[in-house]
């Protein structure tokens, strides 16, 4: 079988660790922790800390011009994306064909229930702030990457909490396989807010600790003919929603289902890596993993050290095997799966061969 | 033709220079929206609803095609709150 090549030829990543690919890759390797004391003039909700990508505002970053009502997702998802296009390795992306395809979990908490707020509370139901509109609905950072960057492409929003990252990697590789784009910038964005953070409060049993949250966006440039050897290829993905309680069950499955569509061996992988999802969920992925690959083979979930980013986790994730694949040569031409898990009860799974030429 | 207040004129000002993302005195009452300060349709839009937000205001959509300028806002403004 001589399927086309998903080529993963670069990436960036707006993090905790900072801004862009390099950033990254250095928190990675020197395990930087990047929890802050939040400053409480600025915020306003239940956390004495939380992972935030440092210095980040969003009209310093952009600019002052385009925006005024931008919220921190979007702004998120703009620079990311520009600071890829800037880059670029092996991929002289074609704007007018490049799709965009972003995995999110409801958009923007925070501007979603600015705007309802401003409507219930206002003389009339329509005195609304108009400009918050376009970012109110989930696909206002998509959208406003294609305007901002000229992408022309195929522009798409996946709502899949936190595989959101996974399931885009899946979308993107349609997207390629029909021909329906020459490259594809993918991946996965997330923001902190007061919202979010009162959503992910009130959401666990009273008293219960959550993780700490964090924040920021990853993207890969994806296409079927790279110009240089990839940093990756994308073998396989699979998702798939449980009702009854099994995360474990859930997670093996979609692990087994990519090893077969991919036609890889379990034994043959080089690193699995769970997403660091926090509580029940976690520890059933582990123990998934721990099942299939044995301990040694499981990854520490970059999580430990950039917070729960929830959309956003399985993208870093992969920015994080990408990282560890730049230092460890042995890992040429090896496989290796990333998983995730959702509470509401979705899981997936992708299987990736890291540095299939060289 | 009723006529608004200076207060009322500079508070318009501020609130379209905001939308449109220029400084006050890049504008003037006769430069035009979209062709002097790069406005489109959605700008247009957040003009209306900023000043029926911030001025307590109804204002037609209708009358979006006279509200080229400060100069046409504040007619419209004025013809609705004298």
């Amino acid at each position: 079988m001589t399927a086309a090549t998903l080529a993963i030829t670069d990436w960036s990543a707006v993090s905790p660790f900072g801004t862009g690919r390099d950033a990254f890759v250095k928190g990675v390797r020197q395990q930087q922790s990047t929890a802050v004391q939040l400053d409480r003039e600025r915020w306003g909700g239940p956390d004495d800390v939380a992972c935030l990508v440092p210095d980040f505002d969003v009209r310093t970053v952009l600019g002052k011009k385009g925006t005024r009502s931008m919220n921190r997702v979007t702004g998120l998802a703009v620079a990311t994306s520009g600071d890829l296009l800037a880059s670029a390795d092996g991929l002289e992306v074609p704007r007018e064909s490049t799709a965009f395809v972003l995995g999110t979990t409801v958009g923007s908490a925070q501007s979603t229930i600015d705007l309802t707020r401003g409507s219930l509370t206002g003389e009339r139901p329509y005195h609304v702030e108009s400009g918050l509109i376009p970012y109110a609905v989930m696909n206002g950072a998509a959208g406003q990457c294609a305007i901002w960057h000229g992408l022309r492409g195929p522009n798409a929003t996946l709502s899949a909490g936190r595989p959101g990252g996974l399931v885009a990697l899946n979308y993107a590789r349609r997207l390629l396989l029909s021909g329906r784009a020459a490259a594809v910038l993918c991946g996965a964005a997330e923001e902190y807010s007061d919202a979010r953070a009162w959503i992910d409060h009130h959401s666990r049993d009273d008293g219960a600790a959550g993780p700490v949250l964090g924040e920021g966006c990853a993207l890969f440039s994806l296409t079927t003919q790279p110009e240089l050897p990839p940093l990756a290829e994308l073998l396989a993905v699979a998702s798939g929603t449980f009702a009854d309680g099994d995360r474990e069950g859930a997670v093996a499955r979609c692990v087994r289902r990519a090893l077969a569509a991919g036609g890889a061996q379990a034994q043959q992988v080089w690193v699995a890596c769970p997403s660091g999802a926090a509580g029940a969920e976690g520890d059933a992925e582990i123990a998934a993993l721990n099942g299939l690959f044995g301990a040694s083979r499981v990854g520490t979930p970059v999580a430990a050290l950039i917070g729960e980013t929830h959309a956003a986790s399985a993208s870093f994730e992969l920015a994080a095997l990408l990282s560890r694949a730049e230092d460890d040569a042995s890992c040429a031409g090896r496989t290796a799966v990333i998983t995730s898990v959702d509470p509401g009860g979705t899981a997936a799974a992708a299987l990736l061969r890291l540095r299939p030429d060289r | 033709m009723a006529v608004i207040s200076a207060d009322t004129r500079d508070r318009i000002k501020r609130l379209v220079s905001d939308v449109l993302e220029v400084e006050s005195d890049e504008m003037t009452d006769t430069s035009r929206f979209v062709e002097d300060h790069d406005a489109d349709s959605m700008r247009l839009i957040e003009i209306l609803s900023s000043l029926e937000l911030n001025l307590k205001v109804t204002i037609p959509q209708s009358e979006l095609p006279r509200m080229v300028n400060l100069s046409g806002v504040y007619d419209v403004v004025g013809e609705i709150r004298p």
